[in-house]
């Protein structure tokens, strides 16, 4: 009799993975489930926005030139000079990625942003189109709808009134979904536009502001939704499939099929290799098409891309080994999947918004996956920039896959 | 005479500080059936564990084709089949793509998978998915999973357990044919039938220890008692039943008075069962 070799290691190991595939095409629910992973997931891709509106548009009322002309004729009575109404007329109120949308009065304003008013541009150019939805007017056609969700409303004898130093009261209306930083931002703006045309700078000595912005400066060239639902989405892939190897492992456990392989030359290093490779290539398979799908691969990027996924999927077979371990019926698999994959899923929506994810996140086994993913995909990190986090993921990786081969081992022994 | 196929000596084996098995010997010779008799929870399996190398022996040794057991021994591993009490197959494969399966593990590069579903019975049902299978059609399956290595050394786990007469019977047949192509078979079961017409030797294991090992024959000659039953005809027209130990005094005169009567109608031998036996020693019977 011949002892093992590693040519006949490599066929046993082989027969096995043959052997899973075969089940694994022969689970509806797998199948299904993979199909279904990869329709929605390149579907919705292409379905989220792929630009940002980077634009702030502003609802003023009444127009600005109307406020400007008014102005010139309050300032001209209290005696300003030809020079300083001629600086009024050249003053810039408009700021970079503000636009503003001017409307007659204050009512119409309000209903603007209420939405019971709609607003309306002509593609061709040409004054704005008011659409009253209450009054059953029909939508314009060749026009498209300008989305006002905050709007300042200047009292009419504004520049007057702060050019002789009285109370002007101005109201800042805002769609209950416009966030409070956008708000006070715009009150901001309300006291500058007040200050400007007062024609007084502030009361005070202000620093001299430096931006500096650290990386590649974004500015017209945000990450779009799109963008970002790229790492998201290969992300989910593996841990979809991590479902369906922990089902495939616990299945061999429960029904006891391993024990009729552990009394034939089949070693359980055998079992273990096996379930190892066919978990990692089919995460890795799945993860990579969803990236092929969304147009992640770049000439500069697929290298390092197909490193990280690669260190994913080992890090998802060695959590759906454990799954696979623990679980003794399928509602035990159920919840311990739950168990591990939820607290996995965090890093992935936490790097979507930079630095904002905390500490305790940056702890968890599947972060740096998250962050590379996002970093490289969106932010086109290179080897140099990724060298920290994929020795970070190395570990987790390892450390992980190595606890369940012995969980798994010991599970079957046990068996 | 012929090297052991198997040889067990003082072997024990504990689950945490329960002794399942105590302390045994026994050898198993090619060709040869030695039937493990014992009721539910005896030892049965648990030998069978050690043996095949799923369980670590907790004391004492085995040799298998003369080498120590263990499951890093894939040459050894070659040489064994196991057919185990539960049906583990893979349901979601067919029946031939399950033999082929296992074959692969083997090396075995064109198994006899087809052949070994004729002899058992499923060659119509070869390309069916194990789920459609009935209880039968699994243990069929299962022996002919067994089977596929062609093993030196066959260990069965209560092969016939819940199967109808029938199917039964023609397994009893294929156990019996490898058997005689050589192979050392290691019965394990609690059907005393089965033990007494399948076994060149039994074993009774009651507590994790064999309380008696020899052929069945020489087993109810041990431990049974000779003896006739005579049935006569009364003068009333009635039957009586008269009881003789052979090995009591006069049993031979009245043996032949007996015979000589005209009133004679029957005259039976008595022998004891497997059971029986296993009862005297045990205290317990098998389906305990």
């Amino acid at each position: 009799m011949k002892r093992s070799l590693p040519g006949r290691s490599g066929k046993i190991i082989g027969a096995i993975m043959l052997k899973d595939l075969r089940l694994y095409g022969r689970n509806k629910i797998y199948v299904v489930l993979t199909v279904l992973t990869l329709a929605c997931f390149g579907a919705l891709f292409w379905l989220i926005p792929g630009t940002v509106e980077e634009t702030i548009t502003l609802a003023i009322s009444p127009p600005l030139q109307t406020i400007i002309n008014e102005g010139k004729e309050a300032l001209r009575e209290l005696g300003a000079s030809a020079e300083m109404l001629q600086e009024l007329e050249q003053t810039e109120f408009a700021e970079e990625g503000l636009e503003l949308v001017g409307l007659e009065s204050a009512a119409q304003l309000r209903r603007a942003v209420e939405g019971t008013l709609e607003v309306y541009r002509p593609k061709g150019g040409g004054d704005l189109i008011l659409r009253d939805k209450a009054a059953g007017e029909k939508k314009p056609k060749d026009a498209q709808r300008v989305q006002l969700d905050i709007g300042i409303a200047f009292p009419d004898s504004f520049i007057a009134g702060v050019a002789g130093r009285e109370k002007t009261t101005v109201t800042v209306y805002a769609n209950a979904d416009v966030p409070e930083e956008i708000r006070q931002a715009m009150q901001s703006f309300v006291r500058e536009i007040a200050y400007q045309l007062a024609g007084r700078e502030l009361p005070v000595e202000l620093p001299a502001e430096e931006t500096i912005i650290l990386g590649p400066d974004r500015s017209g060239a945000q990450a779009s939704m799109r963008d970002k639902m790229r790492p998201l989405l290969a992300f989910f892939a593996l841990v979809l499939e991590t479902y369906a190897m922990a089902s495939l492992i616990s299945t061999e456990l429960l029904q006891r099929t391993v024990t009729a392989l552990l009394v034939t030359p089949m070693k359980m290093w055998h079992f273990l290799a096996a379930k190892t490779l066919f978990g990692t290539g089919l995460a890795l398979l799945q993860g990579l098409t969803i990236l092929v799908l969304v147009g992640a691969f770049t000439p500069a990027n697929w290298l390092l891309l197909l490193t990280i996924m690669l260190l994913g999927s080992l890090l998802f077979t060695g959590v759906a080994m454990l799954i696979g371990a623990a679980g003794k019926d399928f509602l035990d698999q159920l919840i311990y999947a739950l168990l591990f994959s939820v607290p996995l899923m965090i890093p992935a929506f936490a790097v979507l918004f930079p630095g904002t994810a905390a500490a305790w996140v940056r702890v968890i086994p599947s972060y740096p996956i998250a962050e590379l993913l996002a970093n490289t995909t969106i932010y086109g990190s290179s080897w140099r920039d990724s060298l920290g986090l994929l020795g970070y993921a190395l570990l987790w990786g390892a450390v992980l896959y190595a606890m369940s081969l012995l969980v798994l081992k010991r599970k079957v022994e046990s068996l | 005479m012929a090297e052991p196929a198997i040889s067990v000596k003082n072997l024990s084996y504990w689950y945490g500080d329960l002794q399942a098995v105590k302390n045994i010997s026994f050898e198993v010779f090619p060709g040869e059936i030695l039937g493990f008799l014992g009721p539910n929870g005896a030892g049965k399996s648990t030998t069978i564990k050690v043996l095949t190398g799923l369980l670590a022996p907790g004391s004492g040794s085995a040799q298998i084709l003369g080498r120590d057991i263990g499951r890093d021994d894939p040459a050894l591993q070659a040489q064994i089949g196991v057919c185990f009490e539960e049906k583990n197959l893979y349901l979601e494969m067919s029946a031939l793509e399950n033999l082929n399966f296992y074959a692969s593990l083997f090396g075995i590069r064109k198994p006899s998978s087809m052949e070994l579903l004729l002899r058992v019975g499923l060659a119509d049902r070869a390309g069916e998915r194990v789920r459609n299978f009935s209880k039968g059609m699994r243990q069929r399956l299962m022996i002919a999973r067994a089977f596929i290595n062609k093993p030196a050394v066959l260990f069965l786990d209560e092969p016939t357990d819940g199967l109808d007469p029938v199917t039964a019977a023609a397994i009893r047949r294929t156990i019996r044919e490898e058997a005689d192509r050589g192979a050392a078979i290691l019965l394990t079961t609690h059907n005393m039938m089965e033990a007494d017409e399948l076994s060149d030797r039994v074993a009774f294991i009651n507590e994790g220890k064999i309380v008696a090992l020899d052929s069945a024959e020489n087993l109810k000659l041990k431990y049974g008692r000779r003896a006739v039953r005579v049935r006569l005809r009364r003068s009333d027209g009635g039957v009586r039943e008269e009881h003789i130990p052979l090995d009591g005094e006069r049993a031979s005169e009245r043996l032949a008075e007996l015979a000589a009567s005209p009133d004679l109608l029957t005259i039976h031998t008595e022998e004891a069962t497997l059971e029986s036996i296993f009862i005297q020693l045990t205290g317990r019977g098998l389906e305990g």
